[in-house]
């Protein structure tokens, strides 16, 4: 979605035809594919770390770190959750939308909030089901 | 009482401790981001904090950059573009005195121009070259050693990860950032180029001739990368001409990949799946990174760390250039065991304000920081460069590899001197291309 309007406003653009609205389009894009990515980052653990201790510790101690490290991680995206869910609801009845299209951001903010809390619970579910 | 100076050094020492433990880079960016916010604001003003921040990030259109160039280099990657920038340099130089080490740093800078990733180039053109050079008979160190230098062009020459990154937190022009990255990501190359010349001049056995190969083969491996080429010429160089913005010249990249891709008959639905997937995996790291560094961010400016450490610079009289070379040191010392990103995270929010107050750009300070961040990709003990030939060619020892990176990491250092020495080499470009 992001590359066809991103594409199309170019080829417009240089064409003396320009598509009005194509960086609300791509912002919405990016909505969706940022919040996708970081669920299906979690759920694959592909998160970026440090190794260089935990490949140094016994099996048990680096299985102890990462149920910390899961714990950690679920408990903060918990936060950013309810920070969320705070702001949204200060916002929610202020019914802001972008400039040109009008597309309300409050179901974008929504998006984002189910996104962090599912990711939250991937999170505190690798508490119990550590990596192979 | 303590002092909100003394709460971010301890933020900073947890946040190292954090990461030792294995926590994701940016998730411990973003405990003690946030936990130090509430500890100096209150825990309201952090939850709030965190709530605006991470949805102003999902919903940045400049951001989309990165994701989009990711997915036009796996498409790419996909369309077999990997091997082809190494197979016609060997071509063309390879019967040369370690002309397939001189390959294999010209396969790094086409694959780097493709790829923005330091490990991704080295795994990739390795993966090719190594074989290929061992086959040769060159000394086993001598072509790890160059190969590991090599893949780090991946981190500099435009499009660059790093780069992308650093622009969004430093709220940099990342096209200025590409245009800045053009001059010292080539002329790195070159002083490998050089250092590779050297090394046969005085040893030839390091890197033995082979046979020449004919005009004909030769010219026909240059047509297989003709394509990738214009397109690379067309994705940058459109972005350097103003045609389009970064996060368009990507779009345009990912369209132009699908069409090579299609042209060379990759075009099926499982390559293009397996492109997004990866695309979406390495994005969602990415994402999850920056909110955390942005966090981050915030608590410092907040503790007035780098107005302290400014001042102390102000105070004793040092020299800019003496503050830029500590920070060169501690960036050395803290790349011996900190990965590229999390050193860069960690660092941009303390030191890119002290060097602005000491008059350095921003966009040479990114430049400066990468390529800073770039030696520890190779050298000991982190090196991951290092342990992803290793992992290539497991009957090479590590030491054997650190040996024969010396070499390059001298190149590196007088690389860094000049970068420091002379800025206009790294501002001249984006004052030309504006972006």
């Amino acid at each position: 979605m992001a590359t066809a309007a991103d594409s199309i406003a170019v080829a417009g653009r240089h064409a003396g035809i320009p598509l009005l609205g194509s960086i609300e389009l791509v912002q919405v894009a990016v909505v969706l594919l940022a919040s996708s990515a970081m669920l299906i980052v979690t759920m694959a653990r592909g998160h970026a770390s440090v190794h260089i201790v935990t490949e140094r510790v016994s099996p048990a101690h680096a299985a102890s770190l990462a149920r910390i490290a899961n714990l950690l991680s679920g408990l903060l995206f918990l936060v950013l959750a309810a920070g969320s869910i705070w702001v949204a609801s200060d916002l929610w009845y202020g019914f802001e939308q972008t400039e040109l299209l009008q597309i309300p951001l409050r179901w974008l903010r929504l998006v984002w909030i189910v996104f962090s809390l599912l990711i939250a619970a991937r999170f505190l579910l690798n508490v119990w089901k550590p990596a192979r | 009482m303590i002092g909100p100076e003394l709460i971010g050094l301890l933020g900073i020492a947890l946040l190292l401790i954090l990461l030792a433990a294995g926590v994701p880079i940016g998730i411990g960016l973003l405990l003690v981001g946030l936990g130090g916010l509430a500890t100096l604001i209150s825990p309201e003003a952090a939850l709030i904090k965190g709530g605006v921040l991470s949805f102003e990030i999902i919903a940045k259109y400049e951001l989309g950059v990165l994701p989009l160039f990711l997915l036009m280099a796996h498409i790419c990657f996909a369309a077999g573009a990997s091997r082809d920038f190494f197979d016609v340099a060997a071509k063309f130089v390879g019967h040369r005195r370690g002309g397939l080490a001189l390959a294999s740093i010209g396969g790094c800078a086409g694959f780097g121009a493709i790829s923005g990733s330091s490990l991704a180039t080295v795994a990739t053109i390795s993966s090719v070259a190594l074989p290929e050079m061992r086959k040769a008979g060159y000394h086993p160190g001598f072509a790890a050693g160059a190969l590991a230098a090599g893949g780090t062009l991946g981190s500099l020459i435009p499009p660059s990860g790093a780069l992308i990154v650093f622009g969004i937190i430093a709220e940099q022009s990342i096209g200025k950032l590409f245009a800045a990255a053009v001059i010292p990501g080539l002329s790195q190359a070159v002083f490998y180029l050089i250092t590779i010349v050297i090394l046969c001049a005085f040893r030839p056995a390091l890197g033995p001739v082979t046979a020449r190969t004919p005009w004909p083969e030769r010219l026909a491996a240059l047509r297989k990368v003709i394509d990738i080429f214009l397109l690379i010429l067309f994705v940058i160089g459109g972005l350097f001409a103003g045609w389009f913005t970064p996060t368009e010249a990507a779009s345009v990249g990912v369209v132009s990949a699908l069409l090579l891709l299609f042209l060379r008959g990759g075009f099926t639905r499982a390559t293009v799946a397996n492109s997004l997937r990866e695309t979406l995996r390495t994005t969602g790291m990415i994402y999850v990174v920056i909110i955390g560094a942005l966090s981050f961010a915030t608590f410092i400016s907040v503790t007035g760390i780098t107005e302290v450490l400014s001042g102390a610079v102000t105070d004793f009289h040092a020299s800019p250039l003496l503050a830029i070379i500590v920070m060169a040191l501690i960036l050395l010392l803290l790349g011996s065991f900190l990965d590229g990103v999390a050193l860069m995270l960690l660092t941009t929010p303390i030191f890119l304000p002290i060097a602005e107050q000491l008059g350095y750009s921003p966009i040479w300070f990114g430049i400066f920081l990468v390529r800073t961040m770039e030696i520890g990709f190779v050298h000991p003990p982190l090196g991951l460069n290092i342990y992803v030939i290793q992992g290539l060619a497991k009957d090479l020892s590590l030491g054997t590899i650190f040996r024969g990176v010396i070499p390059f990491l001298v190149a590196d250092f007088l690389h860094l001197g000049l970068i420091i020495a002379v800025p206009a080499l790294t501002l001249w470009l984006p004052g030309v291309v504006g972006g």
